[in-house]
């Protein structure tokens, strides 16, 4: 799995291959992760070198204590990060909104039918990906139009899904 | 003598508890409802209750805490620091009860208490004080500032009773004075039930220098060297170490002022462990503060570098023997820190924190003492002090004791409540304390836990990791629940299949 995670402004590209191996950036390393006797003590060993860390989960963030410091930190899995680019974009009131899927998947449901109205922030589409169920909401209120899909679905990523006008 | 009762709670009380093991002394403490478990109920060799968690209701109930005193048998009471320790009628009282308080006469204790007549007392012996309003007596708010023109500003207000930097208060001009002296006023009536207050010259730049003193009942009185304490936030000291670097190799300097120390002790006939609190300017003039009539929160720094075992001697001057010292045996050999670890958050404020211990590691080794009343299972609660322990470090030189204080921060793990660990690793860290250059106000004014520039800290990386695999494992955590169905169902094929080819 492919997270962004911000630390005070500066993003590191972390994939996560398999339990033992990372990558950062272009770098693959070697990786033992382990939580201390069930504290939020945790013991990383990586490349051979081996750190330990208090971990505090904050509401939007992380809070890594390490060497004296305070990290704040964000974590976004990709998904995350395409779902707010989706839902962040500046949307006018006016033009036809298309909602692309932000990352391939299946389509789980539709909850609301072609034609009727629906508000800002409404659960236009469910989309099943990376095993989770990620709820595609509207930017602004209108008129459901154009469904291109239905349940069961496989979808693109930038595939077109529906519209709101 | 051969039974003791405590007075007194967390660290300094097993302190306290282990002095008097090592000496054959039987001890006996005393706790509220909130410390049943505490390290000190748990070593010593009797325990009686006082009362609920406020210490009001429990550790400053000085008439329970004698008629325990009697019960139980003990001869002597020692009341550590803090609750009842400079408190002269609980001194008298034990006296008039035929108990042995293990401190200084009640009148010394009154005498230095009030902070106008200590120096009005030291000043006679020929002690230099800060300059500030002499003589002693209630002050009226026009004498105060009348008074104030002629010692200048920058100045302080402090209460008489004071202590902790409760009813201090910072004066720059004449114009704020009268507003400023009535808040430390009502400060001061609210913290110590007196409002008297007394103005004293502010000293530009000092530095918090305190000479060690133990006095035997022959009038042998002997110093034990110096402890640099100014790293304070607030007036609380934060950590402590000996020999001072501002005095370094100046031994005419230590001289001197351990010199000016006995006389300020011998000027109210005192007895037993006390400690001079002095001011000291950038020129080396240095002026009588304080003095503390009791065993402070950080003796063991002194006892680290000299070899004496302060608790242990007071209690032999209490006996009524004489100092197992002269000036001449003291010696200090190489240097010792002490950080102040306290249930505060330095990432927030210095915000208490509250709860159980669930998980700790102390930092051992070569060089290394720790003093705690807290344990895993432990609960910190708000009803007293922050202080977790007291970690403290020797080394045969200032570098080294730093380099093993680093160390030893670094080994530290205690969860369940924040710690200010992460604020002692930065002084370690931090280039004016390395070159000891630093004032009372230096933790306030220059330094600062703000974390601005992390992202440049090459740490900052392996805490995204750390952080993106935390974020991962919570991830699979869910999905595990999420697909646990599905997976029942395929091993439950997948045992069937196995059942079938096997028959």
């Amino acid at each position: 799995m492919k997270y962004i995670t911000t630390v005070n402004g500066k993003e590191y590209n972390i994939e996560i291959l398999d339990e033992q191996h990372i990558s950062l950036g272009q770098e693959l390393l070697d990786v033992d992760f382990k939580s201390v006797a069930d504290q939020p003590v945790f013991s990383l060993i990586i490349d051979g070198k081996s750190y330990e860390a208090y971990v505090y989960p904050e509401e939007e963030s992380i809070q890594v204590l390490f060497r004296g410091r305070s990290f704040s930190i964000t974590v976004e899995d990709e998904r995350e990060k395409r779902l707010k680019a989706a839902g962040g974009s500046t949307v006018s009131e006016n033009a036809e909104f298309l909602l692309r899927s932000p990352m391939p998947g299946l389509v789980i449901s539709l909850p609301v039918s072609e034609g009727q109205k629906v508000k800002k922030g409404e659960v236009l589409l469910i989309l099943e990906s990376m095993k989770m169920q990620n709820e595609l909401k509207s930017p602004r209120a209108g008129i459901l139009s154009r469904v291109k899909v239905k349940p069961g679905d496989n979808v693109e990523q930038r595939q077109i899904l529906l519209s709101v006008v | 003598m051969n039974k003791v009762l405590i007075a007194n709670r967390g660290e300094i009380a097993v302190r306290i508890i282990r002095a008097c093991r090592e000496l054959g002394i039987e001890t006996v403490a005393v706790y509220s409802e909130a410390d049943r478990q505490a390290l000190h109920v748990r070593y010593a060799d009797e325990a009686y209750l006082l009362g609920p968690a406020p210490s009001r209701e429990s550790y400053l109930r000085d008439d329970k805490i004698i008629d325990i005193a009697k019960r139980s048998g003990a001869q002597a009471i020692h009341p550590g620091y803090g609750f009842l320790a400079e408190r002269a009628d609980f001194a008298q009282t034990c006296l008039d009860e035929g108990l042995i308080f293990i401190g200084p006469k009640p009148s010394a204790i009154s005498a230095m208490g009030d902070k106008a007549i200590a120096r009005a007392t030291v000043s006679k012996a020929g002690v230099s004080v800060v300059p500030g309003t002499e003589g002693e007596g209630s002050l009226s708010n026009d004498e105060l500032l009348k008074i104030a023109g002629k010692i200048g500003f920058p100045l302080l207000i402090k209460a008489t009773a004071g202590g902790g930097g409760k009813g201090m208060r910072e004066v720059q001009s004449i114009d704020d004075m009268p507003g400023l002296i009535n808040a430390a006023r009502r400060e001061a009536e609210a913290s110590f039930g007196d409002g008297n207050v007394y103005l004293e010259k502010l000293v530009e730049g000092a530095r918090h220098i305190e000479f060690q003193i133990l006095a035997d009942q022959f009038g042998n009185v002997i110093h034990l060297g110096e402890r640099e304490c100014s790293l304070q936030r607030r007036h609380q000291k934060l950590l402590e170490e000996t020999p001072s670097p501002f005095i370094g190799d100046d031994q005419e300097l230590r001289q001197k002022m351990g010199d000016v120390a006995v006389k300020a002790a011998l000027a109210v006939d005192y007895v037993n462990a006390g400690t001079i609190e002095f001011l000291v300017d950038k020129e080396k003039n240095f002026y009588f503060l304080e003095m503390n009539t009791r065993l402070q929160v950080e003796h063991p720094i002194t006892e680290m570098v000299t070899g004496v075992d302060i608790v242990k001697e007071q209690i032999r001057i209490s006996r009524g023997r004489q100092l197992s010292y002269t000036q001449g045996d003291i010696h200090q050999n190489g240097a010792a820190l002490e950080c102040r670890i306290n249930a505060e958050d330095p990432f927030n404020s210095f915000l208490p924190s509250t709860g159980l211990i669930s998980h700790s590691i102390l930092p051992t080794g070569p060089g290394i003492r720790v003093d705690t009343g807290v344990y895993p299972g432990f609960e910190i609660t708000s009803y007293y002090d922050p202080l977790i322990s007291k970690l403290v470090t020797w080394g045969e030189n200032r570098a080294q004791t730093i380099l093993r204080m680093r160390r030893a921060l670094e080994e530290y793990r205690i969860v369940g409540v924040r710690t200010n660990i992460p604020f002692h690793q930065r002084m370690m860290d931090s280039h004016r304390f390395m070159a000891g250059q630093f004032d009372t106000r230096f933790v306030e004014e220059r330094f600062s836990m703000d974390e601005d520039n992390i992202s440049k800290d090459p740490n900052s990386e392996i805490a995204a990791v750390i952080a993106t695999l935390v974020t991962h494992h919570q991830y699979e955590l869910s999905a595990q629940i999420v697909r646990r169905g599905e997976r029942d169902t395929s091993n439950w094929k997948w045992v069937g299949r196995w059942e079938r080819m096997s028959h």
